[in-house]
């Protein structure tokens, strides 16, 4: 039987989600007293691996022929383009780190088979997400997507906290993705079709209903935007990744609220016929999400908290790329946006694992559940100097400096910013490289709290060393960022594609 | 009045109920039902999409779609919606909410 490529890419993970989870449940009857997690784990590992070989070759097929390949799965036509893969290689990479990650971390937890399960079909779905070819599939990944990622959430439904930033999210993101779901209404009742390629055709040469049009473009920006954590739109978002697993802590601000905006730049791009002024709007949202995230991001104790608005000020810097090459009309800022897109999901992927290996040591070993708390940090370089290191190379990252690669990507952007010569892109880069700055102000704080104060009780009192199989991981990410920082070209491969097909779905 | 009519308003009439509910309801069972209701409204803007393009085949098996995926929606927020009145006693929002920041 010769099954295509593709449909292994979003089969594998999607398929092997049931089947981590009866393994799982049949493992634990047999043995009650003894539960067999590692089979669980170890099937888990195994599926993201496997889905690594349809993407590499379909990589190949991409750059040995044309631009853009169709698919099908049954009567339902997928395509890959650019963009579709950006996002595949950045699940992918985040989801293997993650799953490797959570063998140690979530070993034990009630429900490890439903953890790896739900991860599982999250991955598979979000690749899916990125290369739906017309606006109901891509609402119907999107909506999918999100289901998984509302049970990962709540995951420790025994905790209050989780509880209630799930019920917050489930509430917001359902409302956001009805409201998405009628901005297609509105666009099919005007073109007679869901296909995005036609629509856009159409939406280039027909004469519409304007009124109609404009307001299928603010309810995909709103609908989609809830997801994207755009900032009036953003209550979710610090609860949700605060109160998360921290594998899925990791998951939702490296790829989800990412493949979030994915959906919704998609779902604009059909409308470019209509007006040329999206880029505007993205700019506003992107200087707003970076003053606010950053402004709120100071007042926090709790370390994923402050996390989690960190996020919102990253979306900022991207939303704010992608205004720059829509406004302008130049790749240059749309490729510097998918190399954020693909650095923040390091930086923040490694942020949060590491953290998470802290909370296992000092907390989750004693079997106590609380938060992080600024102060846990102090002096944590004495006894796990290895996650010290790699949470610092992190923040550092994360705040902009020379050479890590949250300063590369950024600079791609504030260049592409400069270049256009237009006095209000500079205006929007120079306020971006303060904000940058502002934000040095609580990430740089923790680095001094992990390597020049007294160590902390709660961490004298947390186990002697971390494992292996929590390092390893948390590892290979800081030298990554580092690594990409000195040599950033290294990712054109894939940003580039990414930044050209952004300009083509939007001309 | 013609059946075009109708629904139209129909569709305008529950789409503000659905965002009108979501202001003022509390309980959060209530929230889940009010939720259905402003996605029943856009199943049946997708009807009428149908019908208004010329394509009903796409709006109603968009529409049949819909339903499955909002039930599952409906499902785990229900599912929550439990586990919050096991832990917390409680269904009411302001009485839950111990997040802040």
């Amino acid at each position: 039987m010769n099954i295509p490529m593709f449909t292994l890419l979003v089969g594998i993970p999607l398929v092997s989600s049931p089947v981590v989870y009866l393994f799982g449940r049949l493992t634990t009857r047999a043995q009650v007293l003894t539960r067999q997690g590692w089979i669980v784990r170890f099937l888990a590992l195994l599926a993201v691996a496997a889905t690594w070989f349809p993407f590499v070759n379909l990589w190949l097929e991409f750059q040995a022929g044309g631009r853009r390949m169709f698919f099908n799965i049954e009567s339902i036509w997928l395509q890959m383009d650019g963009i579709s893969f950006l996002l595949a290689a950045m699940v992918l990479t985040l989801g293997t780190l993650a799953i490797l990650f959570s063998g140690r971390y979530m070993a034990g937890d009630f429900g490890e088979e439903k953890y790896y399960a739900m991860l599982l079909a999250m991955i598979g779905l979000m690749i899916g997400l990125g290369c739906a070819n017309d606006l109901f599939n891509l609402w119907v990944w999107f909506e999918a997507m999100a289901v998984s990622s509302y049970l990962l959430v709540a995951f420790y439904r025994e905790q209050p906290g989780s509880l209630e930033a799930g019920m917050k999210y489930v509430v917001q993101s359902a409302v956001g993705s009805a409201l998405a779901l009628l901005g297609v209404a509105l666009v099919l009742a005007q073109t007679g079709t869901l296909d995005m390629d036609q629509i856009r055709l159409m939406v280039g040469t027909m004469e519409l209903n304007q009124v109609g049009l404009l307001a299928a473009g603010a309810l995909f920006f709103i609908g989609f935007g809830v997801k994207v954590a755009m900032v009036p739109l953003h209550t979710w978002l610090p609860d949700a990744h605060s109160q998360a697993p921290s594998g899925i802590s990791a998951m939702l601000s490296g790829v989800v609220i990412e493949a979030g905006l994915v959906a919704m730049l998609r779902a604009l791009s059909t409308l470019t016929g209509y007006s040329l002024s999206w880029g505007w709007l993205l700019l506003a949202f992107g200087a707003l999400n970076m003053l606010y995230g950053n402004l709120l991001a100071l007042q926090q104790t709790q370390v994923k908290r402050m996390l989690a608005f960190s996020s919102l000020s990253h979306i900022g810097y991207i939303l704010m790329g992608l205004g720059i090459a829509l406004v302008s009309g130049q790749p240059a800022g749309a490729q510097g946006a998918s190399f954020h897109l693909f650095t923040h999901m390091l930086m923040k992927g490694l942020a949060f694992l590491a953290v998470g290996a802290v909370m296992y040591a000092l907390f989750h070993e004693q079997g106590i559940h609380r938060p992080l708390v600024a102060h846990d940090l102090n002096g944590i370089s004495t006894r796990y100097p290895w996650v010290a290191l790699s949470l610092s190379i992190a923040l550092l990252a994360l705040g902009g400096l020379p050479p890590l690669a949250g300063f590369m990507s950024k600079w791609q952007i504030f260049v592409a910013g400069f270049q256009s010569g237009d006095g209000w892109l500079m205006g929007f880069v120079v306020f971006a490289a303060v904000n940058s700055v502002i934000s040095l102000a609580y990430y740089a704080p923790l680095v001094n709290r992990m390597y020049r104060r007294v160590t902390a009780r709660s961490v004298k009192k947390g186990s002697a060393s971390i494992s292996w199989t929590l390092q390893l991981p948390l590892l290979l990410m800081a030298l990554a960022v580092v690594v990409l920082g000195l040599f950033p070209s290294l990712m054109n491969w894939l940003t580039e594609p990414a930044g050209a097909a952004l300009m083509s779905i939007f001309k | 009045m013609t059946l075009f009519n109708i629904l139209m308003i129909a569709v305008a009439c529950l789409l503000g109920v659905g965002l009108y509910g979501l202001l003022i309801t509390r309980n959060l069972i209530k929230i889940v039902v009010v939720l259905q209701l402003l996605v029943k409204s856009v199943v049946l803007a997708f009807v009428l999409a149908g019908k208004v393009s010329g394509h009903p085949g796409i709006g109603e098996s968009v529409a049949a779609t819909v339903i499955v995926a909002d039930t599952i929606v409906a499902v785990v927020a229900l599912a929550l919606a439990v586990q919050v009145r096991i832990r917390f006693g409680t269904l009411d929002i302001p009485k839950i909410s111990s997040l802040r920041g």
